[in-house]
């Protein structure tokens, strides 16, 4: 089980021209991951959702807040020690062009970690089986044919069965939780469901709990059921419920227009009819004291531009007497936004539309 | 009316095996006024066809047969010199694959647009600026900010849309984006394509978009063509296509698309990988191995594109109702996908 | 019959290292060439002074002309000038091989680590690197001389090789830094590999085309530097070497004036034309052959 408390991770830029710059990018991101569970953070780019990925993996460090893996508190830890824990958390990478290295076949890919993997066991006195066994058992698993698969080289391989080997690659090392950004943004259209059935799986057979980040929407309905799904953005969480639940009924605006902006495949759905888009640009140049969305909001009010809006459960008024309930009880659909709304944006089932 | 007519392209490239073709034989209309959209995997083949459209296939590729007629132009693969290169940009314009990525980025975009303009031996030179700002205006661009900046200084969704602004701006009544919104993310994407539609209808365009996404060209096309293994397999209007799919890969294709409605368990992605030039069956359909309707004549005679009905073609030996009726391809968990090359 | 081809399919990629060689090397004419004069003075270098033992002097032909007792004529001392170029090939491609391989030893090494660990590491490798550029090889090597006998091309390899490496270092790291943000160096470290294994299997990979490169080329620029020592007359001859033979074709033969000492003059000078000519023809297959890539290009 993962933890995450209040996660902060702030740069300074030092820009030749434009002068230091604090970015702000995770400001205080919560969440529960249950074993073999699974949570979705969606996001357009630039938003923090990578950052938070790469601190999950210890690619990166966080400066505040504490994420606790399995009851540890990990900022108590030395990073020696701390290694031990994000070795069982494991990221599929975006790019699975440059995820894997261009000199090496997939059998030295897998094999290394493989037999890494196996003196531990040796040393532990477990039983370790044959590494090659293993590495077959593995692209079975990720749906490969360890044959035909071991003695190529990723540029032999598409963009869908180099992901798989990416995958198969992170499982050498026995994770309990993937952490897949945006795993399928740049693979065709064609093999996104393969891969996303693959991760459903992998949840389902081996219990392994799964982080999925993503900018679009439609692909987080496909990882897993009684996932949580987090829209975040500019590093702050700002609406979270139960995937379906949150895309179904969406409250807060960003939800909405990132709802709103998956393509409606005319002929088989109609376009919701309360869809609405951003008024402006994301420019992070400009402080924003109020709703970190304000400026780009289509249904700002008066309040927005001076108070910045805290998670509150959905029904609840808030302003100021839902802080507390938010903060005692993490769970249900919260959001944060003064004025919210539940609007219907996404696409509509032709033939469902009627019921 | 056509503005531009396709008729049996075939596009080869050269290989150790000697020249293979990328593109067989495609035959396509670009309506005036419409936007088609051109799907398929990586190595189908669109790519190649639609950098023909500039007669620019890229060496060691060649165009090997077929005619490209373009309105006011004449026939494209005969064009060469000075004659191409006012066709490309004074009739047709392009927005290249990852145009993210395609500026100068030690110019501004002001100067690599006088640069466009000289080489085009543009006489009013303000005039091309003044009606580049207009564009980007009505792109929801600041043209003047825009045409002073450098390319870093600008988002991936502004540089698609100055993209869009260099393949407009000497007055192309043909527009080609060659996956205009691959590495967007959703929001850029959907302003990207609502930008599209609103400069398609503004100026009149015959609009062609290449993609690998069914679904975001679904939001804006009106015609839709979809290519496999170098073939066009199936083309028609695009509400029809989509609602009604007759060739088994046009099936499969929309049923493995990421859907935010319907069911989750029903969608199914496609077996396989799709095949590349030296890959691609040499005798029979392209998509035979991968296909659940094939039948032995599939293995033997390439099926033609054919109309079957009012403003619809397709390429397949079986009937429409069989494929309309049929399964989607079978599912994939677990199942191991086919690696090897097709023997 | 699938099976048949994936298995066809996954013997081809196995295939040995040599066969990968050979294929990038035949692939185009030039680098047969080139891979073939570097071949042809290796084997000059390694078995030409075995043919010819001690160099015999000829007192009653100084600058005959080419005969068929002495292919290319005779020098001033009535040495045979074919026998001085076969002799001297061995000091000049000892001395280049040696350098060079201290260079990449050197530059890779430190390059690799200093772009992977950066931090306090990589600052104190590259001062040493920005220290090792400064120093002036050529004076330190006219220093050096009046001190050692350069007559082994062990320690003028050394001196080369030991002030010749920055530039290599420079290169390496700033592949290396970019090669870190890769996915599958994030990966690796995700996976618990150790330093070694990445340095050594994950990244020395993926520079070595560019090391081989740096190599290939600073070899030419070795034959260049020690040769050209040894024209100016700035190290004392212990040894025959093409850079002694130009210098006394110039200096005491007075090649410039009289065509007698001209052949003279020419054959270290084609000799080293050659040479280079054969190592930048072959350094257009180096990145075929680190490049699986580039190596199965249909």
């Amino acid at each position: 089980m993962i933890q995450a408390r209040g996660i902060t991770r702030t740069y300074q830029t030092h820009g030749s021209f434009t002068g230091d710059r604090t970015v702000r990018a995770l400001r205080g991101v919560d969440f529960t991951l249950p074993d073999g569970g699974a949570v979705s953070f969606i996001g357009e780019s630039g938003c923090g959702k990578t950052t938070l990925g790469k601190i999950l993996t210890g690619l990166e460090t966080f400066d505040g807040g504490e994420l606790v893996v399995d009851g540890v508190e990990l900022s108590k830890l030395r990073p020696r020690q701390r290694e031990k824990y994000f070795r069982r958390i494991q990221m599929i990478h975006q790019d699975p062009y440059s995820a894997l290295n261009p000199t090496r076949t997939v059998e030295a890919t897998l094999g290394d970690p493989l037999r890494m993997r196996a003196r531990e066991k040796a040393a532990a006195g477990e039983q370790a089986g044959s590494w090659r066994e293993r590495a077959a058992e593995l692209l079975t698993l990720v749906g490969l044919e360890p044959t035909a698969v071991l003695p190529k080289y990723p540029h032999q391989l598409s963009g869908g069965q180099r992901q798989r080997v990416v995958i198969a690659r992170a499982l050498t090392v026995d994770p309990t939780v993937l952490i897949a950004d945006e795993a399928v943004s740049m693979i065709d259209v064609s093999m996104r469901l393969g891969i996303l059935s693959l991760l459903r799986d992998l949840r389902a057979r081996l219990g392994i709990s799964l982080v999925f980040i993503t900018h679009d929407v439609a692909t987080a309905r496909y990882v897993g059921d009684g996932g949580e799904l987090h829209v975040i953005y500019r590093g702050e969480v700002v609406e979270r419920g139960l995937t379906d639940e949150v895309i179904l009924s969406p409250v807060h605006p960003y939800t909405q227009c990132l709802l709103s902006a998956v393509p409606v495949m005319r002929g088989l759905e109609e376009p919701g009819p309360d869809r609405t888009a951003p008024t402006a640009a994301l420019d992070e140049r400009t402080p924003t004291p109020g709703c970190l969305f304000q400026p780009r909001c289509p249904f700002a009010g008066a309040q927005c531009a001076e108070k910045h809006p805290v998670l509150v459960p959905f029904g609840l008024d808030a302003a100021g007497q839902g802080e507390a309930a938010a903060a005692e009880d993490g769970s249900g659909h919260v959001h944060a936004c003064f004025y919210p709304e539940s609007r219907r944006v996404v696409g509509v089932e032709v033939g469902a539309a009627s019921a | 009316m056509s503005e531009v007519e396709v008729r049996d392209l075939t596009v080869e490239y050269q290989t150790s095996v000697g020249w293979l073709p990328a593109v067989a034989g495609a035959s396509l209309d670009l309506r005036a006024g419409q936007i088609t959209g051109l799907v398929g995997e990586s190595g189908s083949g669109k790519s190649t066809l639609a950098l023909s459209l500039l007669n620019a296939v890229p060496a060691p590729g060649r165009i090997a047969g077929g005619t490209i007629e373009v309105a006011g132009v004449g026939d494209l693969t005969r064009l060469g010199g000075k004659q191409l290169r006012k066709a490309r940009g004074g009739a047709i314009g392009y927005v290249f694959q990852a145009s993210q990525n395609s500026l100068n980025p030690l110019k501004t975009i002001g100067r690599q647009l006088l640069d466009l303009g000289r080489s085009h031996e543009v006489g009013d030179l303000r005039a091309l600026i003044a009606r580049a700002k207009d564009l980007a205006n009505r792109m929801g661009l600041d043209g003047d900010r825009v045409l002073d900046s450098y390319q870093h200084e600008l988002s991936g969704g502004m540089r698609q849309r100055v993209g869009i602004v260099f393949a407009l701006v000497l007055n192309a009544k043909v527009l080609i984006l060659d996956e205009p919104t691959t590495a967007l993310d959703m929001l850029s994407q959907a302003s990207v394509l609502d930008i599209v539609r609103k400069v398609h209808d503004e100026n009149q365009l015959s609009t062609l978009i290449i993609t690998h996404d069914i679904g975001a060209i679904s939001e804006i096309a009106d015609r839709l063509a979809v290519m496999y293994g170098g073939r066009i397999v199936e083309d028609g209007p695009l509400l029809d296509v989509l609602r009604r799919p007759t060739h088994p890969y046009t099936k499969a294709l929309i049923g493995a698309t990421a859907r935010i409605t319907g069911d989750v368990d029903g969608a199914r992605a496609l077996p396989g990988r799709p095949p590349d030039l030296t890959t691609v069956a040499r005798a029979g359909c392209v998509f035979r191995d991968r296909c659940p309707f094939a039948v032995e004549v599939c293995a033997q005679t390439e099926p033609e594109l054919e109309t079957f009905e009012s403003g619809r073609r397709r390429a397949c030996h079986v009937e429409p109702s069989t494929v309309l009726t049929g399964p989607v391809l079978t599912g994939t968990t677990g199942t191991p996908a086919a690696v090897g090359e097709p023997a | 019959m699938a099976a048949t081809a994936t298995l066809a399919a996954s013997v081809r990629s196995r295939r040995p290292a040599l066969t990968a060689f050979r294929k990038a090397v035949t692939r185009k004419p030039g680098r047969i060439i080139g891979l073939a004069i570097i071949v042809f003075f290796v084997l000059l270098a390694i078995c030409g002074p075995w043919f010819y033992g001690r160099l015999a002097v000829d007192p009653n032909s100084l600058y005959a002309a080419p005969s068929a007792k002495h292919w290319l004529g005779t020098d001033f001392a009535g040495s045979d000038v074919l026998q001085e170029v076969v002799t001297g090939a061995r000091y000049v491609l000892a001395t280049a091989a040696l350098s060079a391989l201290f260079t990449s030893l050197f530059g890779v090494t430190i390059g690799l680590v200093a772009g992977y660990q950066r931090g306090l590491t990589d600052s104190a490798l590259m001062r040493l690197t920005d220290f090792v550029l400064t120093i002036p090889g050529l004076p330190l090597l006219i220093i050096l001389s009046t001190v050692w006998n350069f007559g082994s091309p062990w320690k003028m390899g050394l001196i080369l090789g030991v002030t010749g490496w920055g530039g290599v270092a420079r290169a390496v790291r700033s592949q290396a830094l970019s090669l870190r943000e890769r996915g599958f160096l994030e990966a690796a470290r995700g996976l618990g590999l150790s330093r070694r294994h990445i340095l050594l299997k994950e990244m020395l990979p993926n520079v070595a085309p560019y090391a081989a490169m740096q190599l290939m080329l600073s070899m030419i620029a070795f034959i260049g530097a020690e040769v050209g020592l040894f024209f100016l007359g700035l190290v004392p001859f212990s040894s025959t070497n093409w850079g002694v033979m130009l210098n006394q074709a110039v200096f005491s033969g007075g090649a410039m004036e009289t065509p007698s000492a001209l052949i003279y003059l020419l054959a270290p000078l084609v000799c080293i034309l050659v040479l280079t000519l054969g190592i930048v023809l072959f350094l257009d297959a180096i990145d075929e052959l680190f490049n699986p890539r580039l190596r199965e290009r249909v």
